[in-house]
């Protein structure tokens, strides 16, 4: 179980951030209360680590072979650099921390399934820009129907209500899915744990950081997207969803905030607006960079340094 | 769909349509009481007229209340929230002009000169119309129906023709030969009347861009 502890970690990490992408809205506007959205955002993650964690966990687990020490330092890289990141303030993707580790101890090994990892970066590139085109598409098809129905204003307002319970449990479901392989993939390398056991660990790691920590989160992240108008708002949290869950049957891990993030880009390109700043891209991009270039520097300097033996004076 | 699970919602829904219910209550004392005190000034009738207006003006400011109430409990989504105290803020100030203009007759123990008494029961009924038409257009408004710029052309038309009879009816005050002093409580009176339906305009045109803004 101590050999785990690295990945629950980063599994704790990561519930307490990534909430806030799904129900971040919802909470910080009051509309849902925060252990509503807890609770139900932790079922639907063990739900989706479970049911559809698999093909996620394959690819990570397939980039390069591992020992258990190996999956070990990996880990500890990972949840080291989006700690060390996040507390320099740098915006941080799980995902490309795990790869960047699992990198690291690719080139320590010398062998690296290029393949594998070319898929992994192209998604990760794409991963902005599906989200906003999926949003762009979703926005004008329902925005069609919603204009034309004729429905009164607190039945548009229970329908939006709805429609962030729903589309947020979802959003949970495909971040359970997609991103458990963050957590424990690298065990199944090293033939620590099956898939089964690796989902079920990792969702419920995944689980106990939402519960614990993502309220601050939350109500911080959160009031940063209620800039957006109500409609706006669930169909990034839609486009959110289905964004990611594309990511899950490719089965590639990809960042949740950055899904958003083109989300909410898309609903500019169709309001005409600034709604990311260019500060904002410049630190994406600037996280895209450094978080798997950190891990991988930390992965290699941990090997390392657990090769070390005192020789006494 | 779903009702059972949004009382407070519901309430707030039920509360509104109860608050323009007690609006055209108020409507119809203020315009008994302008027709009586034309008719037999500082009469009973008036007094009572008076009070009932009163009366229910109270009762929508306990209905706006409770409403406030049940906004900060979090009830509806914070866009839905705002537009709806943005407007009954604005609509609440009519019953305010109303009582205004009553209050004046009544403490100023006036009499409304007899060459202004046509024009300015047109200015009222044409004022209260307009404030009935803004109610329809809430009304439309929230059910989301068709109709609604129809409203707000017929108030927009409705508050130009009183303006005309306002200014109409100041210009015939201070031509006339009345005491100066009973020219400037007359001037005070007709400005509070003309508020009316300028208020029912502000709101008209207030709902008209909450309904443009809920468009998506």
């Amino acid at each position: 179980m101590l050999s785990l502890l690295g990945g629950i970690f980063m599994g704790w990490s990561l519930g307490a951030n990534d909430a806030s992408n799904i129900f971040g809205t919802s909470v910080a506007s009051r509309m849902i209360k925060f252990w509503t959205a807890a609770v139900l955002a932790s079922v639907f993650v063990i739900l989706g680590a479970l049911i559809s964690g698999q093909a996620g966990i394959e690819t990570l687990q397939g980039l390069t072979s591992f020992d258990l020490p190996q999956a070990i330092v990996a880990s500890v890289a990972a949840a080291l650099s989006v700690s060390i990141m996040t507390l320099a303030g740098w915006p941080v993707s799980s995902s490309q921390a795990v790869v960047g580790a699992i990198l690291g101890i690719g080139i320590l090994n010398s062998q690296i399934n290029v393949s594998g990892l070319g898929k992994v970066l192209l998604c990760w590139f794409t991963t902005p820009l599906g989200g906003a085109v999926i949003t762009i598409i979703l926005y004008k098809f329902i925005a069609f129907f919603y204009n034309r129905i004729q429905i009164s204003l607190f039945g548009a307002d229970r329908l939006l209500k709805i429609g962030f319970i729903l589309f947020g449990s979802y959003s949970a479901y495909a971040l359970g899915a997609n991103n458990v392989a963050n957590v424990t993939a690298v065990f199944v390398g090293a033939g620590k744990l099956t898939v089964f056991q690796a989902a079920l660990i990792g969702g419920l790691s995944i689980a106990f950081g939402i519960l614990t920590f993502s309220r601050p989160v939350m109500e911080t992240v959160g009031k940063k997207l209620v800039e957006l108008d109500p409609f706006s708002a669930l169909m990034v949290s839609i486009s959110l969803g289905i964004t990611i869950h594309i990511y899950t049957i490719i089965g590639v891990p990809v960042s949740s905030s950055q899904a958003i993030i083109g989300g909410v880009l898309g609903i500019g390109i169709i309001k005409g607006t600034n709604t990311v700043s260019i500060k904002t891209l410049k630190s994406i991009f600037l996280g895209w960079f450094l978080t798997p270039v950190v891990a991988c520097v930390l992965a290699i300097l941990i090997s390392f340094i657990s090769y070390l033996k005192y020789t006494g004076p | 769909m779903f009702k059972f699970f949004f009382k407070k919602e519901n309430r707030v829904e039920e509360l509104i349509y109860s608050y323009l219910e007690n609006l055209n209550l108020i409507y119809d004392n203020f315009e008994k009481a302008i027709s009586c005190c034309v008719q037999k000034p500082f009469c009973e009738e008036f007094d009572f007229q008076k009070r009932q207006t009163h009366k229910y003006e109270s009762k929508a400011d306990d209905i706006i209340d409770e409403i406030n109430n049940l906004m900060y409990s979090k009830v509806l989504i914070p866009d839905s929230r705002e537009d709806i105290m943005n407007l009954l803020l604005a609509i609440d100030k009519i019953p305010g002009h109303l009582e205004v203009v009553l209050s004046i007759i009544k403490y100023q123990h006036f009499i409304i000169p007899e060459n202004a008494v046509s024009e300015m029961l047109e200015l009222i009924k044409i004022s209260l119309d307009s404030c009935k038409i803004m109610s329809k257009q809430i009304t439309c408004f929230i059910k989301k129906e068709k109709g609604q710029r129809e409203f707000l052309n017929k108030i927009d038309r409705y508050e130009s023709h009183c303006d005309h009879i306002e200014k109409n009816l100041i210009q015939k005050v201070f031509n006339s030969e009345i005491d100066p002093f009973v020219k400037l409580q007359l001037k005070e009176l007709i400005l509070h009347m003309g508020d009316i339906s300028d208020q029912a305009d502000r709101v008209s045109k207030l709902i008209n861009i909450l309904s443009l803004k809920r468009r998506v």
